[in-house]
């Protein structure tokens, strides 16, 4: 029986690179949040706006994120996603609005928070004539990090980001894809509460993305939060719990996937590789609870249903009820793409 | 200690870059020994002689010529091994003396002697001494040669009465007196010690100002960016930039002063007071580096702009020609190189070598370097902070 779902899959992943997170014990998973209230966001964006002359890069951006949680802003390039973040992280002089980092206010003046804050810019920002493990031990510096436990953590890093056989080489000697994980690297090495990660697959192979996208995974699961900018779709459905679409420097919709596919109103569509008496087993899957269309096609049987994932079971079972055999299942689930194309009227490619 | 971190970063980075050896420690030597040796010596000109002749008349102008201090006198045997030296610029001026100069001048009959020289004030200086010596050494001989003749004795004769007559004269006595400050007499550098000082002030702006790439370089590469995004404010990311570039330009310094010292002999004056220039100078130099690197984006532009300015910069203030000679030949010159620090350190190391000054009599000149890098630090912090943040 084939079984395919026509999104990024992450069951599907099967090479697994060093670049797991073995560990990690960020700022929120130590502390169990017990310094900060449970309903306070880590980051929070209030009516971010910024323009540059006659060109309004940002315009009321509001978002916010809690401790273990991932969320995206996706947009085409230019949408205003780095300029949004980079305000979010004190970089950047706003025009208006108000960043709130653990509900303390941020600016570019502030130096405290942005200890709590790891930057992972789209740029690769190490300096290519020092080895990993300098350029690790140069930042940790610069967040204070006591030399004795900047040792130790850099060595941890290095591990996490597979780069531990690789330490003592100047990055200049990397790959595109060592030197991307050298840069999250970095972000990561003072165990910040956000981690925020500017397209940070841009350029990358798809072995060292996959990789960096497990990483990531694993870092939201253990309590960081994640602020991840992509105009990738699929990494935006595969990692983030929440996902803001920002096109023209206004965040279009906001929501889970479930949520924004909502928006487009299109149900998952499975489709059944079936022989046997596929008319009864249609007539049989049309009394599920979920499922809005059932078509008998050649070789199978089209569903439409609101949730695939939650159904599918229900589907199996029906037909094997129905002594219809299965020879494959296919699901298509309406994806950003149809979200964003159905918000902004163009591709998230234009 | 995060300014500390920045430097030490800065400072591994410049020594991993093998050329920087070359360009910091061993050009300026290398410039100093060819400066010293081709001009050094007190800048005196050098004039071939070539005396055929072995005569009083001859042996009294070679001695007069050789007595001189405002050039040395190189002896040839013929004219055009001379002439040739003075079109390849290896001697200034020449001068040639007939075969039959002792028996004309005894004659007192009209001998022509042939000066050679290169264009330019040293000539001019070196024809006035040769025209001045000639006619005193030619005065003896004309008053021999009119006695001779009207008194119808020998020449010899007549040269002795004239010569006893001449030094029984009173003559007439001028009485000098020097209004203002002498700018020559003052000065008596070694062959080294003027160019060692030069090429000090030369070569740490201009390794500081060519380095400004790196801090072009780290904000090109988004670094700078990303200091900024930790705790760490821009003040410190461009003190701990301009710390690794005043490391760099305190040990070019003090190598160059160590170096010419034990290797030339240079005088650099009292110790600690050149020390201290040489700190000025080189937090000048940092902060000019620093404010070219928030100035430029492009490390590739500000490589080469850095190494004009840093050339540029040497030659208005006083590296390339002395200051001394801008006062005495272009007053404006010399006003305009004072816009540049290397003027102000240049002066400062003249009062310690050659006036034998200490701390408090550098101390002005102290303050102005310091100035200049004030300025060029604050100018620099400002603008680094408007580029990291807009």
């Amino acid at each position: 029986m084939k079984f395919r779902i026509n999104r990024f899959d992450r069951r599907r992943i099967v090479w697994r690179s060093p670049f797991h997170v073995a560990g990690y014990h960020g700022a929120a998973s130590r502390s169990g949040n017990s310094d900060t209230d449970q309903d306070q966001p880590v980051l929070e964006c209030r009516d971010l706006r910024k323009s540059f002359g006659e060109l309004t890069a940002v315009d009321g951006v509001s978002f916010r994120i809690a401790a273990g949680e991932t969320y995206g802003l996706l947009g085409p390039n230019g949408a205003g996603k780095t300029t949004s973040i980079s305000m979010a992280v004190g970089l950047m002089q706003r025009d208006g609005g108000q960043v709130l980092v653990d509900g303390e206010p941020l600016d570019p003046g502030t130096t405290g928070l942005k200890a709590k804050i790891g930057l992972v810019p789209q740029d690769i920002a190490i300096y290519p004539d020092l080895t990993a493990r300098e350029n690790l031990r140069f930042f940790g510096r610069l967040y204070d990090m006591p030399r004795a436990k900047l040792r130790g953590r850099a060595d941890e890093v290095l591990e996490i980001i597979g780069l531990g056989d690789r330490a003592d080489d100047r990055a200049d000697t990397f790959s595109g894809g060592m030197k991307r994980r050298l840069n999250i690297g970095i972000g990561l090495l003072h165990a910040p509460r956000l981690l925020v990660l500017d397209e940070p697959t841009v350029g990358v192979d798809p072995q060292s993305r996959n990789a960096i996208l497990e990483s990531i995974e694993q870092l939201g699961s253990e309590g960081l939060a994640v602020l991840y900018t992509t105009h990738y779709m699929e990494e935006a459905e595969r990692l983030c719990d929440r996902i803001g679409i920002i096109d023209r420097g206004q965040i279009k919709a906001e929501g889970t996937r479930r949520e924004l596919a909502q928006i487009v109103r299109e149900n998952d569509r499975v489709r059944l590789s079936a022989t046997g008496s596929l008319h009864a087993g249609a007539e049989a899957i049309g009394r599920i609870d979920g499922v809005q269309q059932v078509d008998v096609v050649d070789g199978g049987i089209d569903v439409l249903v609101e949730q695939a994932g939650k159904s599918l079971m229900a589907l199996l079972s029906a037909l094997d009820e129905a002594s219809v055999s299965i020879t494959g299942v296919e699901i298509d689930e309406p994806n950003l793409e149809a979200v964003f194309l159905h918000l902004t009227g163009r591709s998230l490619r234009d | 200690m995060k300014a500390l971190a920045i430097a030490a970063s800065n400072l591994r980075r410049f020594a991993r870059e093998r050329s920087n050896v070359f360009f910091v420690l061993i050009l300026p030597m290398l410039l100093i020994l060819v400066l010293g040796s081709v001009f050094g010596r007190g800048f005196e000109p050098r004039v071939g002689l070539v005396a055929p002749g072995t005569g009083d008349p001859t042996s009294a102008l070679v001695e007069g010529l050789e007595a001189h201090e405002g050039f040395v006198v190189h002896r040839h045997d013929d004219g055009d091994t001379v002439v040739r030296a003075v079109e390849r610029g290896e001697l200034e001026a020449g001068l040639i003396l007939p075969p039959g100069y002792d028996e004309a001048i005894r004659d007192g009959s009209a001998v022509e002697i042939d000066f050679i020289a290169r264009t330019g004030q040293d000539s001019l200086s070196i024809r006035r001494t040769i025209d001045a010596l000639l006619a005193e050494q030619m005065a003896l001989p004309r008053i021999a040669a009119f006695v001779s003749r009207e008194a119808e004795i020998s020449y010899d004769q007549a040269l002795a009465r004239a010569a006893a007559v001449t030094t029984n004269a009173t003559g007439v006595q001028v009485a000098a007196t020097v209004a203002g400050e002498s700018f020559i007499a003052r000065r008596s550098w070694g062959q080294f010690d003027l160019g060692a000082q030069q090429q000090l002030m030369l070569f740490m702006f201009l390794t500081s100002l060519a380095g400004s790439a790196a801090l072009v370089q780290t904000r090109r590469l988004g670094i700078a960016r990303r200091m900024f995004a930790t705790p760490t404010t821009v003040r410190t990311i461009l003190l701990g930039e301009g710390l690794g570039r005043f490391g760099v330009a305190l040990v070019q310094g003090v190598y160059i002063m160590l170096g010419t010292m034990l290797i030339f002999g240079v005088r650099w004056g009292d110790p600690l007071s050149a020390v201290m220039i040489v700190l000025a100078f080189g937090l000048v130099g940092s902060g000019a580096a620093m404010l070219m690197g928030a100035l430029f984006s492009n490390d590739q532009q500000a490589a080469p702009v850095g190494v004009f300015l840093g050339l540029g910069t040497a030659a208005l203030g006083g590296c390339m020609m002395p200051l001394y000679v801008m006062e005495l030949f272009a007053p404006a010159v010399w006003t305009a190189a004072h816009v540049m620090p290397h003027a102000w350190a240049l002066e400062a190391f003249e009062v310690l070598a050659i006036q034998d000054g200490g701390l408090g009599d550098v101390l002005p000149f102290l303050g102005i370097l310091l100035g200049y890098a004030a300025a060029f630090y604050v100018l620099a912090i400002w603008r680094l902070r408007v580029v990291l943040t807009r």
